[in-house]
């Protein structure tokens, strides 16, 4: 299908797009932000993403939007930038997209839409994430809402319950409240949002973003249950056949942390990533001691892990006052797979990275302390199927080091609790629950989408994969209603 | 007395008989976790694993060298200090990797040393250096799947 140009209003001609230089984002000064938890990236002015949207040289075939797991209309949304209408862009974004101002702060863009932003092949790519996270901030604090106003649909009279409040969950909630269905989310943890609340740290997604969208959903009628775990409080099975829900959506997330299972990894000090990012960010640990979550100052805290989540760790560990914070990571900086943007900001910060060193044991005092790492030096060996190199560990190269807190981030796993209470629902041997293309499991009227069903991967994928189940819940549920009528 | 003092004073059937209990004790135990499991995934797991040792065992029997012709892959050592798990019926999918690789880990150095000790007789030499190397084939395979699950460290 050819796709229809946007009407054109970058008015700077075309030479000159080529020497307009890309906008950078204004940052707190590293030395500063290390011991605060306020917002790293301040966002771009309204003057530099008019500027930076001027740089797109409108490409007949625009490759962004392949890029992009979502197909936002990127184009289109950048000329109404370059027209200055900043929330007509939101709301362009928003066909696609339902939660803009997270996916502009942590999407890797870098490896997706700008990866192959044409612009990028002889000049630096333009800066679409910037201006995803400007509009999207930008209507959030000046549209009153209008950004997301549609048009009440009559009630459908169904009954929609979604588990897991995560980017999955949100999305599908968004979709099927503007369908006109009675959508309610359960909820395990006392706050919604899923690892965008008690994973990703406060300076990088600031948790009242999340509060607002979630205010946007209850303002057309979503409903939000907190503090209650499906599969205990009550089974699916209950949920449908006791309490009428006619669908229900499984967005559980991956939310079980994976340990080493080297010997030491239940001492004192050594935490996994989940529950130290929880206590930071969800009990507000680093509120101590407005807020009664004590977290350990640590004098050398280690991080063991290479991706976002080690990233997150390592860089609150700096700022609850750890004097030295290290990743440490089997592969080397090349393999790592956190965010570019997240390595650099660390490095800015202090962090010290150890690559190439892999932890196999954690020495405890005579209290069940951690106070030692034992360790070995990796080297790179033959290239895996998917081309990263794999770390060997060299000969007599264990070594010793002091530590006094541990962080395990090498990955989480999907929680049982589901497919335990619920036996009809297929799960694979990782356990992670199985879903065709549109979200359906082997149990009728029931979706699944996100983290669950792919294992750990990005925001933007599980909110994708969320509006991919929407659309496929809602012609369930419109059958449903056929088949009685 | 180790294991390598063993081989000396023992007869060849002997030795065959040795390996084919250990490969007989690991489908055993295998079977038995099977049986214990709490979920299919893991009762699928540990069929897998069954099968594999089923070929090591009839390999033993009939004496098959020409199975085996390929160099063994690189050993990975991933599961080499991790800790043992013990055997149970409500396993991980994660422990399960990691019992199966130290397992065939312990058996190729147990069929390296039978190499050895065959080193002047090439029949019996190739014999086991090729059991050895299936052995830490199988070795990688699990610790490749285990890194591709368990250490991508996301
Ligand atoms: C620390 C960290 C940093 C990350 N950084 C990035 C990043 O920068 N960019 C990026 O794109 N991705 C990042 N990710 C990955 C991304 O956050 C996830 O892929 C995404 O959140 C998955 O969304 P989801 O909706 O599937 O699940 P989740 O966000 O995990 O949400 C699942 C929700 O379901 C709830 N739940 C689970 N079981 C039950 C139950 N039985 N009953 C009721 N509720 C239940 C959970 O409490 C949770 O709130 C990061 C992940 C982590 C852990």
């Amino acid at each position: 299908m050819i796709r229809e140009q946007p009407i054109s209003f970058n008015t700077v001609p075309m030479k000159e797009r080529l020497t307009i230089q890309r906008q950078s984002m204004p940052e707190q000064d590293p030395n500063i932000r290390n011991g605060n938890f306020l917002e790293v990236n301040l966002g771009l002015t309204p003057a530099q993403a008019v500027l930076e949207a001027q740089r797109c040289i409108e490409c007949k075939k625009p490759t962004c939007m392949d890029g992009c797991p979502v197909n936002i209309k990127i184009p289109d949304f950048i000329q109404l930038i370059c027209n200055q209408d900043f929330i007509g862009a939101a709301q362009k974004i928003k066909e696609d997209n339902s939660l803009p101002a997270i996916c502009g702060r942590v999407c890797p863009q870098e490896s997706q839409c700008e990866e192959v932003c044409v612009m990028g092949r002889r000049f630096e790519p333009v800066a679409i994430g910037r201006l995803e996270r400007f509009v999207a901030d930008y209507a959030m604090n000046n549209s009153n809402g209008a950004a997301d106003s549609f048009q009440k649909p009559e009630p459908s009279s169904q009954k929609v319950a979604i588990v897991g409040s995560g980017p999955a969950g949100l999305a599908v909630a968004s979709d099927l409240a503007k369908e006109g269905h009675a959508v309610t989310i359960f909820e395990a943890l006392h706050e919604f949002g899923g690892v965008l609340v008690y994973g990703i740290p406060e300076f990088r997604l600031p948790k009242a973003i999340l509060r607002k969208e979630v205010a946007t959903l209850e303002a057309v009628g979503v409903k939000f249950v907190k503090n209650f775990i499906v599969g205990r409080t009550m089974t699916i099975q209950e949920l449908m056949h006791e309490e009428g829900f006619d669908a229900v959506f499984l967005g559980l997330g991956a939310g079980l942390p994976r340990f080493m299972n080297i010997p030491g990894e239940n001492l004192n000090g050594v935490y996994s990533a989940n529950e130290f990012l929880t206590r930071s960010n969800l009990m507000r640990g680093y509120d101590f001691p407005e807020w009664d979550t004590p977290l350990y100052r640590a004098k050398h805290a280690i991080i063991v892990g290479g991706g976002n989540t080690a990233m997150d760790a390592v860089r609150t560990a700096k700022r609850l006052g750890a004097e030295e914070a290290s990743i440490v990571y089997r592969r080397s900086e090349e393999e790592m797979p956190a965010r570019n943007e997240e390595i650099h900001h660390a490095k800015e910060e202090g962090v010290k990275f150890m690559n190439l060193v892999n932890p196999i044991e954690f020495i405890g005092d005579d209290q069940g302390s951690v106070v030692a790492a034992r360790c070995l030096r990796m080297e790179l060996g033959e290239p895996d199927e998917s081309g990263r190199r794999r770390p060997v560990p060299m000969q007599d190269s264990e070594f010793i080091m002091d530590v006094d807190m541990v962080v395990i981030a090498v990955g989480n796993g999907s929680n049982p609790l589901i497919s335990q209470t619920t036996p009809e629902i297929e799960t694979n041997k990782w356990g992670n629950i199985v879903a065709d293309e549109d979200g359906r499991t082997s149990m009728e009227g029931v979706f699944a989408g996100g983290d669950i069903v792919s294992g750990g991967a990005t925001v933007i994928l599980a909110m994708g994969a969320g509006r991919k189940a929407a659309i496929a819940m809602n012609q369930y549920l419109k059958a449903k209603v056929g088949s009685f009528a | 007395m180790n294991l390598k003092e063993q081989f000396n004073s023992m007869e060849m059937d002997d030795i065959l008989l040795m390996c084919i209990h250990q490969e007989q004790q690991a489908i055993e135990l295998y079977t038995l976790a099977k049986n214990q499991a709490k979920n299919e995934n893991s009762r699928q797991k540990f069929q897998e694993l069954i099968e594999m040792e089923t070929v090591h065992k009839v390999a033993l029997q009939n004496f098959e060298i020409e199975h085996y012709i390929d160099l063994p892959p690189a050993d990975l050592k991933v599961t080499d200090y991790l800790m043992e798990p013990v055997l149970s019926g409500n396993m991980t999918t994660q422990e399960i990797i990691i019992l199966a690789a130290k397992r065939e880990d312990k058996t190729a150095k147990m069929y390296q040393d039978l190499a050895d000790h065959f080193a002047t007789e090439k029949e019996l030499n190739t014999f086991f250096q090729m059991m050895a190397d299936e052995e830490l084939r199988h070795k990688h395979n699990l610790e490749t799947e285990y890194e591709n699950e368990f250490l991508q460290e996301g």
